[in-house]
């Protein structure tokens, strides 16, 4: 598990989104990456219906093809937790606690590309079948420290992203170690699921996105 | 058409002069086909049959007369021909190729072609015999040795001198190593013996890479550097020192490491070579910060700077490099 960056990238003018990710996939064959395989990372929002009065929480129940035996969980800002796959027949046990916010569930689906020692996958955001932009994710698996290895990884993505090449993701900041101390999945999915909020809120638009 | 006396004649002549068997085998082939001509003559004459003339006995005389023309011929032509292949010879009966000649009767090709195989298994080790002589004087003009010992020491000498820094009584190498460990504060060297006297060091620089280096007494063997995540040990619990990294940057500098092993050689002061060396390694601890000193990029082909100049420690790609 390396150094993983999620951002979000802009539908170009006046073409659809499957036209922009052919165009980031024919960008990435230039530089040389070779195409393994798809991946997906999906999210699941369960209502607490704990306390009465009080905002209820939402809690994210999340996979990832990359740890296809594990299942991460995490309340917005809070804390995470990483089990294996039996976690969501738990969670359909746990009815009366959690409820299922069925129709919010967001998903990223696409091709996973390897160039020398980096990962990318450049997937479609879709929620209940309508895509609602385009992810990607950038990986850098021998590195474990982000501190050391922004500038890499920013320099290779401005190779193939241009001019949308996103920050250091505020989660690595936001550590109390800040950016030394070593990255894992769970930095991974609070990166997603930042992304995947922000979609959700973007209204679905007249043309753009089809 | 042999004859016993030309056994021996044939067996002395064979090897001192090839140049005449070969001036007369070509006279025998002449010799054969002028016999074939006139053999071909007899029989068209046959097939002929008598000419036409105006009295029976004129004709019959012509052609008895014809034929036993033909056949003086042949008569001729054979025994010019048994002259020629007296001074041909045999061909001699103690071939050079010994034993292995006599699979070349074995008359079943396809199946066991061994003697096809036998020749061409021949041809390619003296190739090899060949090519590793002139690999072997390229390789002796650049001497490779580590060790303290001399090269040409006379054969008395040999065996009683022993090259003292070979054998290092195992207490000073766990000393040498500790102290260079305590030197360098971001790097920790932890000493394993897990096959006998030889020394394996993990040595683990920040959170960048862990390097496995196996020794032999002072003296480093080999060395293989992987990532801060990798595995180092196998499935015994044991260090695993074989498995290469599953990144091709760290296999780049594992590569760069053993140039290094090479490069830092002081037969007589081991100790200094063993702290230059991790001396050398502790400059990767900014493997992913630092940017080229030539071209002042980052990546080039997908990996950062993996190469250390063995003076300034500065970082170059591996293609920058000078």
């Amino acid at each position: 598990m390396g150094v993983t960056c999620v951002c979000q990238v802009p539908v170009a003018e006046g073409k659809s989104v499957q036209q922009t990710v052919d165009m980031l996939h024919k960008k990435l064959e230039q530089l040389g990456s070779v195409k393994q395989g798809s991946f997906c990372v999906d999210c699941e929002t369960y209502h607490a219906t704990g306390n009465v009065g009080q905002p209820s929480k939402l809690l994210y129940v999340m996979h990832n093809s990359e740890t296809p035996l594990s299942c991460m969980s995490l309340f917005e800002g809070g804390p995470c937790l990483v089990a294996d796959a039996n976690f969501d027949a738990l969670m359909s046990k746990l009815k009366s606690h959690f409820q299922n916010a069925k129709g919010h569930k967001v998903e990223s689906r696409g091709s996973r590309y390897r160039y020398c020692d980096f990962l990318i996958k450049v997937g479609t955001v879709t929620m209940s079948s309508s895509a609602r932009g385009i992810s990607v994710e950038v990986e850098y698996c021998p590195c474990v420290v982000p501190g050391d290895c922004w500038n890499l990884m920013k320099e290779f993505m401005q190779s193939f992203l241009g001019t949308s090449v996103p920050e250091l993701p505020s989660v690595f900041a936001a550590k109390p170690e800040g950016l030394f101390a070593a990255a894992d999945c769970v930095d991974t999915m609070t990166q997603y699921l930042e992304l995947f909020n922000k979609l959700r809120k973007l209204q679905i638009p007249g043309s753009n996105v089809r | 058409m042999r004859r016993s006396e030309e056994n021996n004649g044939g067996k002395m002549a064979d090897v001192v002069n090839v140049g005449v068997n070969l001036d007369a085998f070509s006279h025998a082939i002449s010799g054969i086909q002028a016999l074939r001509s006139s053999v071909t003559r007899v029989f068209e004459s046959l097939k002929d049959g008598m000419k036409n003339r105006e009295t029976l006995e004129g004709r019959e005389k012509e052609f008895l007369a014809e034929f036993q023309d033909n056949l003086q011929a042949v008569n001729r032509d054979l025994n010019e021909l048994e002259r020629l292949s007296g001074l041909v010879g045999r061909p001699s009966e103690s071939h050079p190729l010994h034993n292995s000649g006599l699979l070349s009767l074995d008359p079943v090709q396809d199946k066991t072609p061994l003697y096809s195989q036998l020749l061409q298994a021949y041809k390619w080790s003296n190739k090899l015999q060949y090519h590793a002589g002139l690999a072997s004087s390229l390789l002796n003009q650049q001497s490779l040795k580590r060790s303290a010992n001399q090269i040409g020491a006379s054969a008395k000498r040999r065996p009683k001198v022993q090259p003292s820094t070979l054998v290092l009584p195992p207490q000073y190498v766990d000393d040498v190593i500790s102290r260079i460990g305590r030197m360098f504060p971001d790097m920790s060297i932890e000493l394993f013996r897990p096959n006998g006297t030889s020394a394996v060091l993990l040595v683990t620089l920040g959170k960048v890479l862990k390097a496995i280096v196996v020794m032999r007494s002072l003296f480093i063997d080999r060395t293989v550097v992987r990532g801060y995540n990798e595995n180092v040990y196998n499935e015994d619990g044991k260090l695993d020192i074989w498995t290469k990294s599953q990144y091709q940057v760290f296999q780049k500098v594992t590569d760069h490491a053993t140039t290094a092993l090479l490069h830092y050689q002081l037969p007589q002061m081991p100790d200094v070579v063993v702290r230059s060396f991790m001396t050398w390694l502790r400059s990767y601890s900014k493997l992913f910060q630092a940017s080229c000193q030539r071209c002042g990029h980052f990546l080039q082909d997908g990996l950062p700077p993996t190469w250390r100049d063995f003076r300034t420690l500065e970082a170059f790609h591996d293609t920058c490099r000078m």
